[in-house]
């Protein structure tokens, strides 16, 4: 189960999975401020990635909303994490600041080197970022960075379950700004 | 109706505020305008009930607190005098942190003061709505921001991964091959056009998995055609619990897809009150969504089933010990699930003792609405249960039985508060106990594995840390006995050190010893970069264990054992958490 569309150099593939499993160069992982895992993908990451994430995240933060750190993925297939804090909750001015953590995201990536990069549905779920607001953040936003800079090969969309899916997958499939649809 | 706007209210309660006028049905609007401050609520709560000089616990005192929100800004009698009907707004995020006290940790939605009120309000339905209020703007008890994220992005409200869900299915199936002596016995996953597609809470494979072995030597003496999903697989439903109706939904739906996906006849839903309300109740609600290809059902009609049709024979002189048993508030008073249980326990006990008041009158456990995972509210909780304490001495009997895992672990916990000389379990053990299985003939014993007696634990150091030396002792042995390298403390200091000096594989650790106690070295050694890849089994008869399992400041321990301890329990569980598996 894909979709996948192409803007400018760089292919944007929409799957659905565990963000923490895949074989990816890097992965986001929407943090909180004080950068301590804690629960839901933050267990996924620690279990199956070792203690070293958190030793050096511990050396990273705490960080504020929109800004972003990478870290090494320890023993996790991906070889980098991103770990972005995004706005949650209803915040003031959501979706600028969402908008803004995805740039950051992107621009992180870029001075790592990264040419492959999973997104989760940026701070849907338990954040409560209403879904359909996000998938078109989301979307705008790679439009725009990878308009502006291109170089980044690949960027995933990792929908947890077919409720994240759905959205993303209808706005690809009338994404209409641009007409380079994979065959 | 919107709210009135006011330039000094804080963000998060317009937030609140503007959500609110969404969560206003029919049911809500009338049971928030039909109080009539009669009283009868008031006796039928156990909080009440322990708290006899504390108002504040009345449940339409709590009411109020939400009912005057509706009135101040929905209702037009707020509106126009205010002051009449108490109406007041909510401004501040004190505010709200009040409101949090009060909807998460002086209630647990038992729903008692419900069927009391004789003007039929429903407090638990808007103290739920609420709890969904509050959490839409960050505002819950972190025991309730954990569950709920593990649920969100895990797939199950006990963050259990994937490869540990199909490794403990996989390590039952090797017990019940070997207890049953036969290869074909297993556990299957993901098998399509099956009969029955059974769902699971994530407790039990993270601290229970006998239920799970129990159940599959229940569906294999009947022939059933059935499977476990590898998805999808947790029927249990924490929005019920935190108000949110999206997460009730997602949950819901993860559900629902896979049985659809596998094409199963029935979903058979595991004793746990709340997954079968939220399942089969609430679900298709929640998840927008019509069930009509597969059926869904509680083990317990499953398995009272297989008695009547004669697929299963069970013998009940098996289970001798007195028994009574204990309603869940979701089976009992939300779902009217209550005469099924007590037919099946005749079935499979000789000695069943009803407790007073019982089905859809019978007391809370005082662990539902999520309160297992607000520590903070511990005391609280302990101090609620004194009724359901008297009720379950009263009995006489030995064995507390129950269709939820919550209320396994609410009992659990006050069995052990008011020393009360009882254990619990569920249905599925005890029918499981009194299953009468034809020997399998002529099993191919080469294909059967066989565990090594001794050595097991060969290669391996394990750090037992108790202040009470006999139980060092008695574990130490065991351990000693199968191989291990042993090393004793006795109290918390020692065993930090110890863990420094000697980095064992694994730590046994109790949580009450004197100076540091366990909960604080356990976090000291998870918050230490050279000691956190220690592996840590909590050996404990207090609930300050659900701080560790549900709050999680840290990754949580990989097992616990609740004392009093026995070999298998010791031996199972640090060979689990070991990854010590059988040679064929």
């Amino acid at each position: 189960m894909n979709e996948t569309i192409r803007i400018g150099d760089t292919t944007v593939r929409l799957i659905k999975g565990d963000i923490t499993d895949q074989e990816i160069e890097a992965f986001v992982y929407y943090a909180r401020h004080n950068l301590a895992l804690g629960s839901g993908f933050g267990t996924a990451i620690t279990v199956r990635g070792g203690p070293d994430i958190q030793k050096e995240l511990d050396t990273l933060g705490p960080i504020e909303t929109t800004e972003v750190v990478v870290s090494n993925a320890g023993e996790l297939k991906a070889d980098k994490i991103i770990h972005a804090v995004g706005p949650r909750f209803q915040e003031v001015d959501l979706p600028a600041k969402l908008a803004t953590t995805i740039r950051n995201c992107l621009s992180a990536a870029r001075e790592h080197d990264i040419s492959s990069l999973a997104f989760p549905p940026m701070g849907v779920g338990f954040y409560g970022v209403p879904l359909d607001l996000c998938a078109r953040i989301m979307l705008a936003t790679f439009q725009e960075v990878l308009r502006q800079s291109p170089g980044m090969r690949e960027i995933v969309i990792c929908a947890n379950d077919s409720r994240e899916y759905e959205p993303f997958r209808q706005l690809l499939q009338n994404f209409s700004t641009t007409k380079e649809y994979v065959q | 109706m919107s709210p009135a706007t006011n330039t000094e209210r804080s963000h998060k309660a317009q937030k609140v505020l503007e959500r609110f006028d969404k969560k206003l049905s029919r049911q809500v609007v009338s049971s928030l305008v039909s109080c009539v401050h009669c009283g009868m609520c008031t006796d039928s709560c156990h909080y009440v009930l322990a708290n006899p000089d504390d108002p504040s616990y009345a449940p339409a005192y709590k009411a109020d607190r939400i009912r005057r929100i509706f009135k101040r800004h929905f209702d037009w009698t707020g509106r126009v005098a205010p002051w009449w009907v108490h109406a007041r707004s909510v401004y501040t995020d004190d505010d709200l942190e009040e409101l949090k006290d009060i909807v998460f940790g002086k209630c647990t939605n038992c729903r008692r003061c419900t069927i009391n009120c004789p003007m039929g309000v429903d407090f638990a339905t808007f103290n739920r709505m609420a709890r969904g209020l509050l959490v839409s703007v960050g505002v819950m008890p972190e025991g309730v921001s954990v569950v709920s994220k593990d649920q969100w992005e895990i797939g199950n409200q006990m963050g259990v991964l994937k490869e540990d869900y199909i490794e403990t299915l996989e390590w039952m199936a090797e017990e019940l091959q070997m207890e049953l002596n036969d290869p074909e016995a297993t556990i299957p996953i993901d098998v399509p056009d099956c009969d029955i597609v059974y769902s699971i809470n994530p407790r039990e494979i993270k601290y229970d998995p006998r239920t799970i072995a129990d159940a599959a030597k229940i569906f294999y003496a009947a022939g059933e055609h059935w499977t476990m999903p590898s998805e999808g697989w947790d029927m249990t439903n924490f929005g019920l619990f935190s108000g949110d109706d999206d997460l009730g939904g997602a949950v819901a739906r993860r559900l629902y897809e896979k049985v659809s996906d596998l094409r199963g006849k029935t979903l058979v839903i595991s004793e746990c009150g709340h997954g079968y309300r939220s399942t089969r109740c609430e679900g298709p609600n929640w998840a927008k969504q019509d069930i009509n290809d597969f059926a869904m059902e509680s083990s317990v009609s499953t398995m009272l089933r297989y008695i009547r049709d004669g697929r299963i024979t069970v013998d009940k002189t098996r289970n001798t010990t007195p028994v009574t048993f204990h309603d869940s508030c979701n089976n009992a008073r939300s779902c009217g699930f209550f005469e099924e249980p007590r037919e099946l326990l005749n079935l499979v006990c000789s000695d069943f003792r009803e407790m007073y008041p019982n089905r859809a009158e019978n007391y809370c456990c005082t662990g539902g609405g999520g309160a297992m995972s607000m520590s903070e509210y511990t005391p609280r909780r302990l101090k609620s249960a004194k009724i359901k304490a008297e009720q379950l001495k009263a009995t006489g009997a030995k064995i507390v039985v129950t269709s939820c895992h919550n209320c396994v672990d609410g009992l659990s916990d006050l069995i052990r508060h008011y020393n009360l000389d009882m254990k619990v379990t569920q249905l599925v053990n005890l029918v499981a106990d009194a299953l009468v299985i034809e020997p399998k003939a002529e099993a191919p014993e080469a294909a059967v594995p066989v565990a090594t007696a001794d050595g097991e634990l060969a290669g391996y150091t394990i750090l037992v840390a108790d202040d009470e030396p006999d139980l060092v002792t008695f574990v130490s042995t065991l351990l000693e006995d199968h191989g291990a390298t042993v090393i004793g403390a006795s109290n918390g200091e020692e065993a930090l050190s110890l863990a420094r000096a000697h980095k064992p594989d694994l730590i046994t650790l109790d949580i009450t010893m004197p100076g540091m106690s366990g909960d604080e070295v356990f976090v000291a050694l998870r918050k230490d970069p050279d000691l956190r890849g220690i592996k840590a089994c909590i050996i404990t008869g207090r609930p300050e264990l659900r701080r560790l399992i549900y709050e999680r400041p840290v990754t949580p321990p990989e097992g616990y054992i609740d004392k009093p301890v026995d070999e298998e329990s010791i031996l199972t569980n640090v060979k689990k958490i070991l990854e010590v598996h059988h040679e064929s």
